[in-house]
């Protein structure tokens, strides 16, 4: 593969707003970070199918059977994406998706923790989905690698169908005090484990090099504020309570973040109050308690089928 | 309130991924409206249209604000086809990279 840029050369084009179109146009720097922000969008669409393929059984209809379905569908179709651009940069996708240990998969946490029951799958596409938009929506405004940016016109539209479904399921089961304490149980633990897939705020992340290659345009904090400002009122239009609430124009948390996470009881431990990043960093990397039964999932096939046509 | 304010007002109503309307899209087969109950029928893009409820929802819910008594919409299941698209439709998606 040819890297004929300079790094003066690069961002000279990206600072003029010229998309790159290659690794030709490229530098080795450029390539590697970007491998590194498709890795993580590839695997979070990917995982996401068997996490909520799980859920989907716990559908109350055939009809919501079957958007759960059809979310996986466009997760799977996400994934694909961002494993094909890999590809075309050289990466051996066979040997990433199949081969690669669950705990080096780079999804985030909140997937490895298992939705149980159909309030999580709609608070999932409401929270979760929303965060993928967030944050899929800024690379897809500000991204400079030109064939991601134009992959993205149509996963942002898929995406807006994933959260309404979740927020017309929000609504409906705000209808009634059972099933509405049912939302309020799942929020209580999915509200933060959203907020906290953001990752490390400002102060703690240098953005330089992914903000100045034009990877992303938003920063962690000013991610999780544009999730906030959508989440929070959603939420409080149906009367279910989640920890934040704005001051002049920002949201702010009312509870101590980050915290420790009890995964076995899907429970925050609030009273125990802040921890450091580096504990949260701690549990991200020893994974959560679905990692291997989900990567299984996608790599199970494979390594059957392989050992069948040996 | 008559069978073209009926229409109308779905064509306000979106599909619930691209931003055209369900009539640009094609799916509206029929407006009935009897006393202000109103009676839309509908067909989908697939069987399997994982987007059915929603539609659903955004048409109860647009006919309701609209001044409808009762709203019943009943799903026909007729073939849909790109055909079936208006020309309005056909371009809007188009530039949104979907041929």
């Amino acid at each position: 593969m040819t890297i004929a840029m300079t790094e003066e050369e690069l961002l000279d084009r990206i600072k003029a707003g010229k998309l790159v179109e290659g690794p030709e146009y490229a530098t080795e720097r450029y390539i590697e970070g970007l491998k590194r922000t498709l890795i993580v969008s590839g695997d979070t669409e990917l995982i996401s199918a068997p996490a909520y393929m799980r859920a989907a059984q716990d559908a109350p209809r055939i009809n919501s059977y079957i958007s759960v379905t059809g979310i996986v569908q466009d997760e799977l179709g996400h994934a694909h994406i961002a494993y094909r651009l890999l590809r075309d940069l050289g990466v051996d996708v066979e040997e990433l998706v199949y081969e690669r240990d669950p705990k080096d998969f780079r999804h985030p946490y909140a997937f490895d923790v298992p939705l149980d029951t159909w309030a999580e799958m709609v608070v999932a596409n409401a929270f979760y989905d929303r965060a993928g938009f967030c944050i899929l929506d800024d690379v897809f405004q500000n991204s400079s690698y030109g064939p991601w940016k134009r992959a993205l016109v149509k996963v942002e539209r898929e995406e807006n169908f994933h959260l309404r479904h979740g927020e017309q399921w929000v609504a409906t089961m705000s209808e009634s005090e059972t099933s509405k304490a049912e939302l309020q149980q799942a929020m209580d633990w999915m509200f933060p484990m959203t907020l906290e897939w953001f990752g490390l705020p400002d102060e703690m992340k240098r953005h330089g090099e992914q903000i100045e290659y034009g990877m992303k345009g938003s920063t962690n904090d000013q991610l999780r504020q544009t999730w906030l400002s959508t989440a929070v009122p959603l939420c409080e239009e149906h009367g279910l309570n989640v920890p934040a609430h704005k001051e002049g124009d920002a949201y702010v948390l009312d509870y101590p973040f980050p915290c420790e996470f009890d995964e076995d009881a899907k429970r925050w431990l609030l009273d125990e109050g802040e921890i450091s990043w580096d504990q949260v960093l701690e549990r991200w990397k020893r994974r959560g308690p679905a990692n291997e039964e989900l990567v299984d999932q996608v790599q199970r096939g494979y390594r059957q089928m392989t050992e069948m046509l040996a | 309130m008559t069978v073209d304010e009926v229409q109308a007002a779905l064509r306000e109503v979106d599909d619930p991924e691209y931003p055209i309307s369900i009539v640009d899209m094609g799916l509206v087969r029929g407006v009935e409206v009897h006393d202000d109950i109103v009676t839309v029928k509908l067909t989908y893009t697939s069987m399997g249209c994982p987007c059915q409820d929603l539609i659903k929802a955004d048409v109860h819910k647009k006919l309701l604000s609209l001044g409808a008594t009762q709203v019943k919409v009943e799903e026909v299941f007729d073939e849909w086809r790109r055909s079936d698209m208006s020309q309005r439709g056909i371009e809007r998606l188009r530039r949104l990279g979907v041929a």
